[in-house]
Formats: structure tokens, C-alpha cells, sequence
């Protein structure tokens, strides 16, 4: 009696302090945040398509600043006619976002390698740098009509080349393209590039820059971005030296003061330690490298993301990931230069266990950053994919969580899962960008809401094929537009 | 005499319903199909969904019978479809006929572009061209797989004994590269239980293949230990470096990229039959 009396004093005891514990966590836990008015999220595939189960990672997204309508985005996904269909697809909206088609333009045997893309100054002209299948070189593409169904044209390819990341700028004359891309074919092993177009595309040229040495090669992510005054960025990894599956890199970050017009392009930002072009925003990060699923299902050591205030060229945001060494898996940095990339500030986030960052800033100074996160563990973790919004260099930020899915299902089909990278750009007063997720259809996944065009069941959170039968989830590319700080 | 055969050719192409050129036709036509239907033309000039932009050559056609599409495609009997047609005028409304298209644009409906059409006799016998298709696609896989074989320098029923990671030697002035795209090549070592096709029963054959699960190498064939199956297998000329090691002798490697090579021990049997075609 005695001994059930204690035991049931340590029962409810233990109870209890369960209980204090289960409360202390939920209080912990982030609450979802109420619907933010003005946010959209909308599941890229058609209707139509409403049976496939593709894993359509690595999301890529391009808009107009002069019709909002019109918009191209695209993923690893295939042509719906099979592995031997001569062209790859491009997702289209001529509607803003609300709706996407899906259309099969791009010189590519069924899908692409890598692919980006950006706009030239008269819609509907597109730009796109793919890694062609098969055998994966680089093609650079036009499009003068991104919505008609004639194939992309060809206007420059080679070899040995890895993640070209396409931006552009409009001039008068003719747009500028820039290619940020890995060339395996430099010389000295400084492979970061930029192949740079001032001609619309019709003739390229490689600009190297890495002007130290390396450890045979750079990182796969070269990333351009450009502001009104044709102030050109650059950010890079400069890989250093290796030890097992670890990269000891420095984050670099160069910049052309004149659109890199000029015969020697790129040298317009140098380091006070080595009077070196290419400021080095930090110094010996470790670039964990694992080309299998690490972080979630997903493979890492590539996040970087650059972005410039298109209007006040002197403020300059960059993001990468790197290992910390605290328990960390993979933490994305965000650091901020206010002058032109001078000098740079020390973190002002550090996100651990994230990936896939991506920045943008707004006309009125709104920065975002677009990241994906596990959290939890085991069956039990999941993707959040967040978009941060600072009105003040992110000494204060809003979080938003777009999306917050299973991270064990759907099981990898190929890597990268969700992407090696995904897309966020800026419009006016709007952030627009784009992801890839589990594509469950449950509200509570979506803390802001969804819209699928393809067929859905949300009540029992099933997807449905045109029969009406059930359909395996998979991994599919949200477009979302997020309303900027006023 | 080429000549008078070539216009007799042309006259027998452009009539539908002779029979053999009619066969003919439809194997070239299948053969560059993705998505095929039996339907009735019920607009001219027109599209079935807003997005599709309409012109002279778009029509608007009735499913009527689904005879191949993708399994990931939503099209029924009853949908209403928009076709570009290969020539403008070609299609008049009314009009019943086996559809031969790829797709073109999907969205809330689908759009296809069209190869080539069969016109029927309202009713089409649904059954007899569903048939006739089913046929033509058996015999194009088959000619797909012939060729293959044919390309082939060893055809092998076996099983894989052994997987290990290929040591390739580097070219020389190419120092390996860290990218997400390498192959990261793997070796596996085949007993081959019976040669169908330059190889002897008991043999031993190394055979490379990525095993990066990264995109640029989706839908590639992958081997485990203990797999048995039918292989198709080409001497390696990707890698750059066309020998390996066997129990300590240099032999050559072979390799098996596309999904046609590598085959079920069941397939052997076809295998051997389409090799003894000429």
C-alpha cells in the first residue's frame, strides 16, 4: 500500500513535471504565425500534370520590371512526354503568379542539369543558362518570346562548366548578360567566372575572377547581381584547401563600378590585406562537402546568395553556409556592407541546420532572406522554408513561415532534394519568389495558405491524379509573393 | 524507275486506309508520339483553355478514346483538347481521327502539337486502332532494343558479384574536379552465367557505372550485389580510361549508361530472339 502510495507520488510527480515540461516546450515551440494579408503561395504544377510524382527541385524564378504579368520559372522537372522527348520544360504565368503552364522549350533531352535564367528589358524576352542533357555543357539560351512554343536559341556552349547563375541588366543599347559560373577549363585552377554578354547574348566573354590561389578549383557558386547604376557584384567561394570532405574557403566578393565594360572587369573592390582584387568577406569558413543526403535528404556545400540595392548601389547583402562546429550540421551567415563592400559587418543572422539562402532587396530597402531549415529529428523533423524581411539592415527582422513540411517523405529520388539553390527577387512592393517542398496538401503545412492548380483533396490531404484516384507526394515548386516592410 | 516508285510512294502515303502504307505510316508515326487519341474535330480556329494561344492551326478536339499518354498527363474521353495542327486546314469540323501529337502546353487543359493523323470512318473501330497502335509500339520498343544489341559488345545474363569504387586514372594535365556532377564511378563485377552475345559462360566482366545520385545521372542505371539480370554492354569510352583490373590482369571495362541496358533475367529470352532477327 505504502509502496503503491510512493509510487504514485512519483507518478504524479514525474506527471508533473512531464507536464511542466510539455508546457515549457510548447511555449518554446514558434506558434504559427497569424495569415500575413497580401501573401500567396501557389504550387507551380497544372492541372493537367496532375499524376506526376517527380522530385521537381531546384527552383528558378524571372520577371519583368515593366509587366508584371508576365513571369518564367523553372525546376528539375521533365517533359511530361518521357526520358525520350528532345526538349526540357519552362513553367510560364502570364497572369502574375496566380496560374502556370508548363511548356517544353529548352534544348535539353527531357530536363535540364542546372538551370537559371533572367529577363531582358522588353518582355518577353528570357535569357537562360542550362547544363544540357546529355552530357551536361553549358548552354547559353534566348528566347525573344518566352511564351511562344519555338525552342530556345542557342548562342553560346562549352564543356566543363558547372551552375551558371544568370542575371541581367537592361541598357539602352542592347542587355547585359551575366553568367556567374564555375569554368573547369581556366587556367590555375581559378575557375570562377563570369561570361559576360554586352551584346544581348550574341557574343560572350569569360571574365575570370579569383585572382588567388587555390586549391585546384573554386566553389561551384558564382553569383552575380547588378543595380541601376550597372554596379555589377560578384560573390564567390575562394576554395583554399581541403582536408577530407572539408573545404577551407574564404567568402569574396568583387564588384564592377561600370557594368564590366572595361577590358579588365572586376577589379574595382580590393582587399586592404593582400591589395588583391575581391574583398574577402570572411576568411577560412569550413565548406562541409557531401554530395549525399546530409542536411534532411539534402546534399550540401554550395549557399551563397548576393544581393544589391538596385538603387542605392553602396549597400550590399551577402548569405552563405558553412559549418560552424557547435553541433551545427550547416549554418547560413548574413552580413551587410554599406559601402560599396569596403568593409563588412559580422553576422547579422546566423540560421543553424539551413540552407538554399537567397536574398533580395526591395526598391524601399526591404531586405529579404528566403532560407529552408530542418528541424526536429529523426521522423519527427521537417523543412521550414522562411522568408526574414528587415527594414533596418536586419537589426530587427519579421519572420515568415511559408512552408513547414515533412523532411523524411517523400524519399529522394536524385540530389539535390529541394535544390542547390532557389530564387527570390524584388518588385515594387512585393518580395516574389520561388521554392521546392514536400507538396502534401495539408493547411497546416502552409502557414499562409496555398493554392494548387493541380487536383487536391485537402481534407484527407491527398493529391488526386484526373481519375480521381490517389496520388504518391512528391516535391514540388511553390511560387510565393510576400509583401515588403512599409 | 526510282523516280515512278518514289511518286507511287508519295500517292500510297497520302491516302489513308491502304492498308500496308497505312501500317508504314503509323510506326513513323507512333514513333514520334508522346500522347495518341482517337477524337472529333469540333472547332476550327479555336482552343479549349485560355491560355493556348489560338490561331489558324488550332483546333479543338473531342477525346473520344485515349489511346497512349504519360502516366503524370490528365486526359480522359469527354476532354476537350486543343491540337496545332501540322498544316493549317487540314482539319475541318466533324472530322474523326487518331490523333498523333506531343505535348505542348500544359495547364488547367491539355495542348498538343501534331504529328500526323489517321482519318477514320465515323465510327472509328476504337478496338481495332487501339490495337494497331499497341502493335506499332510493341515492334517500335523492339526495334529500339534490337538496336541496342546490335551496338552492343557483349550481351550477358549474369549476376553482380561485386560492387566496388573504380580507380580510375586521372588524364594527364586534368586534375579531378570537386563539382556536385561527378559520377563518382563505381565498378561491378558481373559472372556471366550465359554469353548471349561476345562473352563465354563462367567469365568475369567489369562493368562502370555512376554511382552519384546527383541529377545530371538520374534514370541511369545503377548495380548492386547479387543483381541478376540481362546486360547490354559497351566498352567504356566516358571515363577516359577504357581499362580496370581483374585478378590482377588489365582488362578492358564496359559500361552501361542507358536504361535499355541492363535488362531482367526474364528479358534474356526476348533478348535472344530479336538477336536472331535479321
Amino acid at each position: 500500500m505504502v509502496l503503491y502510495c510512493g509510487m504514485g507520488i512519483q507518478l504524479i510527480v514525474v506527471a508533473a513535471v512531464l507536464c511542466v515540461a510539455c508546457q515549457g516546450s510548447q511555449q518554446q515551440e514558434p506558434q504559427p504565425p497569424a495569415k500575413l494579408a497580401g501573401v500567396r503561395v501557389v504550387d507551380l504544377v497544372p492541372l493537367s500534370l496532375s499524376g506526376e510524382t517527380w522530385q521537381d527541385a531546384e527552383p528558378f524564378l524571372a520577371l519583368y520590371d515593366s509587366n508584371p504579368k508576365l513571369m518564367a520559372a523553372s525546376a528539375f522537372t521533365p517533359n511530361p512526354g518521357g526520358s525520350t522527348s528532345a526538349t526540357a520544360p519552362i513553367f510560364v504565368s502570364n497572369d502574375g503568379g496566380d496560374s502556370w503552364t508548363l511548356r517544353n522549350t529548352l534544348p535539353s533531352e527531357n530536363m535540364t542539369a542546372d538551370i537559371t535564367h533572367a529577363v531582358g528589358a522588353n518582355p518577353p524576352v528570357l535569357y537562360a543558362g542550362i547544363l544540357k542533357v546529355p552530357g551536361a555543357p553549358l548552354n547559353e539560351l534566348k528566347a525573344n518570346d518566352f511564351l511562344s512554343p519555338a525552342t530556345m536559341t542557342l548562342q553560346s556552349s562549352r564543356a566543363d562548366i558547372d551552375q551558371p547563375f544568370v542575371r541581367t541588366a537592361a541598357v539602352a543599347s542592347a542587355d547585359r548578360v551575366y553568367v556567374g559560373l564555375n569554368d573547369f577549363d581556366a587556367p590555375d585552377g581559378r575557375t570562377a567566372t563570369v561570361d559576360v554578354s554586352l551584346d544581348g547574348g550574341a557574343t560572350y566573354r569569360s571574365r575570370r575572377i579569383e585572382t588567388r590561389s587555390t586549391l585546384g578549383q573554386n566553389g561551384p557558386s558564382i553569383r552575380p547581381a547588378v543595380a541601376r547604376d550597372h554596379t555589377v557584384y560578384v560573390a564567390y567561394f575562394g576554395w583554399r584547401s581541403q582536408a577530407g570532405s572539408d573545404v577551407m574557403s574564404d567568402v569574396v566578393v568583387v564588384r564592377d563600378d561600370s557594368g564590366a565594360t572595361g577590358s579588365a572587369p572586376f577589379k574595382d573592390l580590393v582587399d586592404p590585406s593582400d591589395h588583391l582584387p575581391g574583398r574577402l568577406v570572411a576568411t577560412s569558413v569550413t565548406i562541409p562537402w557531401s554530395n549525399a543526403p546530409t542536411l534532411g535528404q539534402e546534399r550540401i556545400g554550395s549557399t551563397l546568395s548576393i544581393a544589391v540595392d538596385a538603387r542605392h548601389s553602396d549597400t550590399v547583402y551577402v548569405a552563405w553556409a558553412d559549418r560552424v562546429g557547435t553541433g551545427d550540421i550547416y549554418t547560413v551567415h548574413l552580413r551587410r556592407s554599406g559601402d560599396r563592400g569596403a568593409t563588412w559587418t559580422g553576422d547579422l543572422r546566423r540560421v543553424t541546420n539551413a540552407t538554399n539562402a537567397s536574398l533580395a532587396v526591395a526598391p524601399n530597402g526591404t531586405v529579404g532572406l528566403l532560407y529552408q531549415q530542418v528541424t526536429g529529428s529523426g521522423d519527427a523533423s521537417r523543412w521550414a522554408t522562411r522568408l526574414e524581411r528587415s527594414r533596418d539592415g536586419f537589426a530587427t527582422h519579421q519572420d515568415l513561415v511559408l512552408a513547414d513540411v515533412p523532411a523524411t517523405t517523400p524519399a529522394f529520388q536524385f540530389l539535390p532534394y529541394l535544390g542547390d539553390y532557389n530564387g527570390l527577387l524584388a518588385r515594387g512592393d512585393v518580395f516574389l519568389g520561388i521554392f521546392s517542398a514536400n507538396n502534401a496538401p495539408d493547411s497546416a503545412n502552409f502557414p499562409q495558405g496555398v493554392v494548387y492548380q493541380r487536383r487536391v483533396d485537402f481534407p484527407t490531404h491527398r493529391l488526386l491524379d484526373g481519375s480521381g484516384a490517389a496520388v504518391a507526394v512528391s516535391i514540388d515548386p511553390f511560387f510565393f509573393s510576400v509583401p515588403v516592410l512599409p | 524507275m526510282h523516280t515512278r516508285s518514289a511518286i507511287l510512294l508519295a500517292i500510297a502515303l497520302a491516302l489513308p486506309g491502304v492498308p500496308a502504307v497505312a501500317q508504314m505510316s503509323r510506326a513513323a508515326l507512333v514513333k514520334q508520339s508522346d500522347i495518341i487519341f482517337i477524337g472529333t474535330v469540333t472547332q476550327v480556329g479555336a482552343v479549349a483553355a485560355p491560355e493556348v494561344p489560338a490561331s489558324n492551326r488550332t483546333v479543338v478536339v473531342r477525346v473520344d478514346q485515349v489511346l497512349e499518354k504519360p502516366a503524370a498527363v490528365a486526359l480522359a474521353t469527354g476532354d476537350s483538347v486543343t491540337v496545332e495542327a501540322a498544316r493549317p486546314g487540314s482539319l475541318k469540323a466533324g472530322a474523326q481521327a487518331t490523333f498523333y501529337t506531343n505535348g505542348w502546353i500544359f495547364g488547367r487543359g491539355v495542348a498538343v502539337r501534331e504529328v500526323g493523323h489517321e482519318l477514320g470512318h465515323s465510327p472509328v473501330a476504337v478496338a481495332d486502332q487501339e490495337a494497331a497502335v499497341s502493335k506499332a509500339r510493341l515492334d517500335l520498343n523492339d526495334a529500339d532494343l534490337k538496336a541496342h544489341i546490335d551496338r552492343a559488345a557483349m550481351v550477358v545474363e549474369g549476376r553482380v558479384q561485386q560492387v566496388r569504387t573504380a580507380e580510375l586514372a586521372a588524364a594527364p594535365g586534368r586534375p579531378r574536379r570537386i563539382t556536385e556532377h561527378d559520377p563518382q564511378w563505381q565498378e561491378a563485377i558481373i559472372q556471366v552465367q550465359d554469353g548471349i552475345k561476345g562473352a563465354q559462360p563462367g567469365e568475369q566482366v567489369v562493368v562502370r557505372f555512376p554511382g552519384s545520385h546527383d541529377v545530371a545521372w538520374v534514370g541511369t542505371p545503377k548495380f548492386a550485389e547479387g543483381q541478376e539480370g540481362t546486360f547490354l554492354l559497351h566498352v567504356d569510352s566516358t571515363t577516359g580510361s577504357p581499362h580496370t583490373m581483374i585478378a590482377g590482369r588489365s582488362v578492358l571495362a564496359y559500361t552501361a549508361l542507358h536504361k535499355l541496358d541492363v535488362l531482367t533475367t526474364q528479358d534474356a529470352t526476348r533478348v535472344k530472339a530479336l538477336i536472331k532477327k535479321p
